[in-house]
């Protein structure tokens, strides 16, 4: 390699350029504030734009399922920790799950916690990459949900959901709706990337439409995506899953 | 099999084959139209679109306007996460980082999830000398590579190959059964890049937008390719034009709202991944290093004049491609570029440099549809005209002292309503004398008065003068006393 500092020539072009396009008298494309002093950077103010208004954006739940099922997520409202082990167990029937990977999440345990299910279930922390692709389901939990488009908001401090969620054909995500949010912009603010290495955001499941523009579900990622959404009961609290 | 790519300098001849291949147009047609009706819909689901695309536009601006200090910030911020930042001046040092960074790793496999950038530098021919074999992941990236293709649409890449060629091309490399359904097709490249998922060393991904503030890159996809690719290997390498920067994760928001709806018309793609630093920490999970790449490239050159400088407010929404009339007939592979379309003919000349993409920003109708549908307000027209300036003002001919004495002469005459009409009478007579009214429709007229214009007259033709001008026929019904003619009675 050479030993030439690439950072000072690229920041060195930068500068001599942007003096070069301040130069010229008429900016009629630009209608930015002028360059500032050097110091504090120059932030422009947050300013939101609204989404259409809706009236039922009032039941955050209900418009997040509407939203989820609208692009081909399927979504089971459930009371409780022990419902969601219910529903999830249902769910796992259904697809005639054989092998199941948790994201170790306690309320994930929880659900999948009977011996006598005819399905065996590894922890992803103890899963090898081969292993993993042979799993017909992942079940993980999700941190938020926005209503506004249906999706998931999964982060990876908190369990291990990266690849769970992703690698094997049926995605069940247990997500409390006192985590429901209206907007992204409110999830934004919520969340601290610098605490997550990776923060992901699903809304259905895996798509293209590479070929002869006809959609195609599961290319990559899952081919089913399951929300089961759990609204509180009296005694416990499915919002703190850590 | 495969013919030489084509590039930019090629574009006349490009043209002509484009325009020849039926199959070509039909699916542009298709897949132009889809996007745009789909955009139109996504759209009415934000209240304030406008306010959205000024509001998108006002951050690109304040970012590039301290693009060096945003960049900073940037590289402070990741590094901090434990990122490793690198910098590039142009495509060929950007190729000997990557190439650098899988040789210390001993790496044999390399996947990629798809990126523009990647290709703008040429990437996979110098990994390919390295000895490796870079894999895209993407669907329609991996059929093109695995046809020794290259995109002609930037959201959807193959969308030049019908099912039945893709099932041959399939059956061919892959020994696949031959089913030409899509469900099928799909399902055997899942099982097929699954095992290149499986064992790959390093995954090389883009970057659709960078946070200053954390140090964040965030990778937007559709099929979960790209989740893979920044996941499974031990190394992640990101690159990144040093334009992605915006300030805050708030910012997101905005541009979140815009580029799906502009690109495919969905409210969100099905995947955003949000990345600060190296992912092996808390969940274990990740890779365990990042290396972020970032890429001048000619890009800083950009900055120089407010009208070019706007060219890097470009999110890659592909927009401005499906609402051209020109690109709805040509297609990606005409402009000879990565970056086709209106874009393309603006990006690709800054990039490559005017003398070996002279004819791209003439390949518009100006008729600014791009502007329209620019999710960031990009005043392509404006670019091209400037563009065109510096054509002419390069020109190795000099000066065309005659264009320049008819221009002269034209604007002479058509500010002068007394030359305008001694002008209009000769050229009356004249046609008269030539009985050029006659011969309308066999022989151009502007074709037989300025033969020397021949590419210009080839395609265009003038209309014959009419006998009387509209002011002399008026002066005459009037004399006549009786109302114009169609009038009321």
């Amino acid at each position: 390699m050479t030993a030439r500092d690439s950072r000072r020539i690229i920041l060195d072009a930068i500068r001599e350029h942007l003096a070069a396009g301040d130069a010229h008298e008429h900016a009629p494309h630009d209608g930015s504030s002028p360059r500032a002093p050097h110091g504090s950077l120059p932030v422009i103010a947050p300013d939101a734009v609204a989404l259409l208004p809706t009236a039922d954006m009032a039941d955050l739940p209900a418009f997040f399922v509407a939203r989820a099922e609208a692009v081909g997520g399927r979504c089971t409202r459930v009371r409780g920790a022990a419902g969601a082990a219910l529903a999830v167990r249902a769910i796992l029937a259904d697809a005639d799950a054989r092998l199941v990977v948790s994201s170790g999440a306690p309320l994930v345990d929880h659900a999948l916690g009977e011996p006598a299910d005819p399905w065996r279930v590894r922890s992803a922390a103890e899963l090898s990459r081969s292993d993993l692709f042979a799993c017909d389901a992942g079940v993980t939990t999700a941190q938020w949900g926005i209503a506004e488009t249906g999706t998931l908001v999964l982060e990876s401090a908190r369990e291990r959901s990266r690849l769970a969620s992703l690698v094997p054909p049926l995605h069940i995500a247990l997500l409390s709706t006192r985590c429901i949010r209206a907007t992204l912009g409110d999830v934004l603010a919520a969340v601290d990337p610098t605490l997550d290495g990776a923060i992901t955001l699903i809304t259905g499941p895996s798509r293209t439409s590479d070929i002869e523009l006809t959609l195609a579900i599961g290319v990559h990622g899952p081919q089913s995506l399951h929300v089961v959404l759990i609204d509180d009961d009296s005694d416990a609290n499915p919002g703190d899953f850590t | 099999m495969t013919a030489l790519p084509p590039t930019p300098a090629g574009f006349a001849s490009n043209v002509r084959g484009a325009l020849g291949d039926v199959q070509l147009r039909r699916a542009l047609r298709q897949a132009t139209s889809l996007f745009a009706t789909r955009r139109l819909a996504a759209m009415t689901s934000v209240a304030d679109w406008e306010g959205a695309r000024t509001r998108a536009r006002a951050i690109k601006d304040e970012t590039l306007r301290h693009l060096d200090r945003y960049l900073e910030q940037f590289v402070a911020s990741a590094e901090r996460a434990g990122a490793r930042v690198h910098w590039a001046v142009d495509g060929e040092e950007a190729c000997a980082i990557v190439a650098g960074i899988a040789r210390a790793r001993g790496a044999r496999t390399v996947v990629k999830s798809k990126s523009m950038a990647t290709e703008e530098i040429h990437l996979n021919a110098a990994l390919a000398r390295e000895g490796l074999e870079p894999v895209e992941t993407d669907l329609g990236e991996y059929i093109i590579q695995l046809a020794g293709e290259t995109p002609s649409h930037i959201v959807v890449p193959a969308i030049h190959k019908t099912r039945a060629q893709i099932a041959a091309l399939f059956a061919e490399k892959l020994a696949a059964g031959g089913a030409d359904d899509v469900a099928s097709l799909t399902a055997t490249a899942r099982r097929t890049l699954r095992e290149r998922f499986a064992d790959a060393d390093i995954g090389i991904t883009g970057v659709n937008f960078a946070v200053a503030e954390t140090g964040t890159i965030l990778i937007l996809e559709n099929e979960g390719n790209a989740r893979l690719t920044m996941t499974l290997p031990r190394t992640h390498v990101a690159l990144m034009g040093i334009e992605k920067v915006i300030p805050r994760l708030a910012d997101l928001e905005v541009f979140l709202q815009l580029l799906p709806r502009s690109a495919t018309g969905q409210p969100l793609t099905a995947y955003q991944s949000l990345i600060t630093g190296a992912g092996g920490g808390v969940d274990g999970e990740g890779p365990a290093e990042l290396h972020i790449v970032l890429l001048d490239n000619g890009r800083s050159r950009m900055l120089a004049h407010p009208v070019t400088r706007q060219s890097l407010a470009c999110i890659r929404c592909g927009a401005c491609l499906n609402a051209c009339p020109v690109y709805q007939q040509i297609g990606g592979h005409a402009y000879g570029s990565v970056y086709p379309g209106p874009i393309g003919a603006v990006i690709t000349p800054q990039l490559v440099g005017l003398a070996r993409s002279s004819e791209l920003p003439y390949a518009s109708s100006l008729c600014g549809a791009c502007r329209e549908v620019c999710p960031v307000k990009i005043d392509i027209p404006a670019l091209l005209l400037h563009l065109r300036s510096e054509v002419v003002a390069a020109d190795a001919r000099g000066p065309r002292r005659g264009e320049r004495l008819a221009f002269r002469a034209y604007t002479a005459v058509m500010a002068r309503p007394w030359a305008y009409r001694l002008v209009t009478r000769f050229a009356r007579a004249v046609q008269h004398f030539f009985r050029v009214g006659e011969t309308v429709g066999r022989r151009g007229i502007a074709q037989r008065i300025v033969p020397a214009l021949g590419a210009w007259t080839a395609w265009r033709d003038l209309r014959p003068l009419a006998p009387r001008s509209f002011r002399e026929e008026w002066k005459v019904r009037r004399r006549r006393g009786g109302p114009p003619e169609g009038g009321s009675a």
